[in-house]
């Protein structure tokens, strides 16, 4: 026997609702992404014009400008800037993607949990039956999506203009795992602000601030750590777990895609276990 | 399940917000029970512990037999909840807000879910946060009655309702009785919930001051007493007499007006009243809505016969 569920998509189509909207209407991991589509868009899109704009500088950069990068930048991978890989690790990989990652990780985060709570949505959404483990299994699932979603533009963008670029040192896989490491560090992130909300109850503008201002302070760790002799302290930020192993280079690195899944893991489970015990508030 | 709801001792302090203070009340299986109070009295405190939206301090509560945070899935599968101000994301249509909500129970028929909006003329194609506060209520009106949950919990549900919609509201509330549901719904004012409710329980500052029925309710308020006498009284005369109370004597031009409130017997003011020409007497039940208002307020606290103490 088919299982029939009578669900408010069977029968005559409710005003309203359009076809597209009944389909992601199904589920909080579907709808979430449904409601979030255009932010979601737009951070796919910014993210992946701004990666083939400077992937595309490449051509144009001389030995001359290599060479004039102080020192100071070398610890934020400026150190190579001849080699496509070494340009890429700079300017795309190593500073602008990542730290557009690691915003849209603390910006869509701090609506996962926090923003609802602060209007009040939550109560409505938690007075039927769904667990609040559920909920925000769902709320990740929908911003992990977001994450990769990115990476895919992001690659798609460097695909489309690796030849035009003279990116052509570099492999299709190389690229591919430099993208899978950068959905990685958007989900840490994400998962950081959406631990921090389901955790505490801070509202929105808060969660952002802690998780944005965290990702940046690890950035500058993870930049400066060489220059004071003390690269072990990069080992304790995510961007060395996300840059470290060069992926360009080096495809993708086991461990350290591990070491950024399990920091995700560790935090959403941190997170649903205090958003299971603790009073929801306005 | 011999009780919809029970709450047993039920105590709720955090922060700095006043929460609630050992509070006990029954809810009986298809009995529609008002729930009153100011703002501020602990009434969305309650809601929000029978929903397992928070947990009690002190104290134990049961919905439907079970633990709203422990069960709480189970329990949510049963009931029906509206908020005071129902908040959703204003950039979805009343049509996909509700669909999707529906879709969590597990999904609700189309027909029923446009029945409900016909009925509160709701307008499904319109995006939320184009609709007025009252047009948003409705929304979750028929969130909260699409499935007929065996339980409604409802929280100042018709605020932003025009008189015309509140009686549909109401309308609504008995049809649920009839079919056997369980109503609890809060409110701050006595008329609304007056018509439709089969028991009253009434608290301030945390606190249960009082649970009877509509009509215990009307028995247990005082009376309102004008006396016009003849001739110029002295209002100390009438003072002490028991049970008088705000009394008031104001000399006219045929003699003097005496008001005052009556608890208890009459007896008494009419013997005393007796002794001089009197030209008038009207006497009046005091309204609902003032005996409410009286609970309300500390010093008029010998208007319940079982108001509690307040510090």
């Amino acid at each position: 026997m088919t299982a029939v569920r009578n669900t408010a998509v069977s029968g005559p189509a409710l005003p309203g609702t359009s076809g597209l909207s009944r389909t992601f209407g199904r589920s909080i991991y579907t709808k979430t992404l449904f409601d979030n589509r255009r932010v979601l868009a737009v951070w796919a899109l910014a993210t992946g014009l701004l990666a083939a704009m400077y992937a595309g500088f490449y051509p144009q950069l001389t030995a001359d400008a290599a060479d004039s990068v102080p020192e100071a930048m070398r610890g934020f991978g400026f150190d190579d800037l001849t080699s496509a890989a070494g340009y890429l690790q700079g300017a795309v990989f190593g500073l602008l993607v990542p730290l557009l990652a690691t915003f849209y990780g603390a910006a869509t985060g701090a609506r996962m949990i926090s923003a609802d709570e602060e209007s009040g949505y939550l109560d409505l959404l938690l007075a039927h039956p769904i667990s609040r483990t559920r909920l925000l299994l769902h709320r990740i699932a929908a911003l992990a999506t977001g994450a990769v979603l990115i990476a895919a533009v992001v690659l798609g963008a460097l695909l489309t203009v690796r030849t035009s670029a003279e990116l052509d040192s570099i492999s299709a896989a190389g690229f591919t795992a430099q993208a899978v490491s950068l959905a990685l560090l958007a989900l840490a992130f994400g998962a950081l602000a959406t631990g921090i909300g389901a955790a505490t109850g801070k509202g929105r503008a808060t969660v952002f601030g802690i998780t944005a201002g965290t990702g940046v302070l690890t950035y500058s760790l993870h930049g400066f750590a060489p220059q004071i002799g003390a690269d072990w302290l990069r080992h304790l930020t995510p961007f060395h777990y996300y840059i470290g192993g060069e992926p360009l280079k080096n495809g993708l690195q086991l461990a350290d895609a591990g070491v950024l899944s399990a920091i995700s893991a560790m935090l959403i489970g941190l997170g649903t276990w205090r958003f299971s015990h603790r009073d929801i508030g306005r | 399940m011999n009780t919809a709801i029970v709450l047993s001792e039920l105590t709720k302090t955090y922060g700095t917000r006043r929460g609630l203070t050992e509070l006990s009340l029954q809810v009986n299986p298809g009995e529609v029970l008002g729930y009153l109070g100011p703002n501020g009295a602990g009434k969305s405190t309650t809601i929000r512990l029978m929903l397992g939206l928070i947990r009690p301090t002190s104290g134990a509560i049961r919905v439907l037999g079970l633990d709203p945070h422990a069960d709480a899935e189970k329990v949510h599968r049963r009931i029906g909840y509206l908020a005071g101000d129902f908040l959703v994301d204003g950039r979805q249509r009343a049509g996909e807000c509700l669909a999707f909500l529906g879709n969590l129970r597990g999904g609700v028929p189309t027909q029923r879910i446009g029945e409900l909006a016909d009925r509160l003329e709701l307008d499904l194609s319109a995006r939320i946060k184009s609709l007025s506060k009252g047009n948003r209520q409705k929304v979750g009106l028929v969130q909260a009655f699409m499935h007929r949950p065996e339980l409604l919990i409802l929280d100042e549900p018709t605020s932003g309702l025009d008189p015309l919609m509140q009686q549909t509201f109401l309308d609504m509330v008995t049809e649920a009785r009839d079919h056997g549901q369980t109503v609890f719904m809060s409110s701050h004012i006595m008329s609304e919930v007056e018509s439709v409710a089969d028991r009253v329980a009434i608290i301030r500052d945390g606190r249960l001051v009082a649970t009877d029925t509509v009509a215990g309710l009307r028995t247990r308020s005082l009376l309102q007493v004008r006396i016009d006498f003849a001739a110029p009284v002295a209002a100390e005369e009438f003072a002490a007499l028991p049970g008088v109370t705000d009394l008031a004597v104001t000399g006219t031009e045929h003699g003097a007006t005496l008001t005052c409130r009556l608890d208890g017997s009459p007896d008494a003011l009419v013997k005393a009243a007796a002794r001089h020409t009197v030209t008038g007497l009207h006497a009046d039940n005091q309204d609902l809505e003032e005996l409410f208002h009286a609970y309300y307020t500390s010093e008029h606290s010998a208007a319940g016969a079982r108001a509690d103490r307040v510090a």
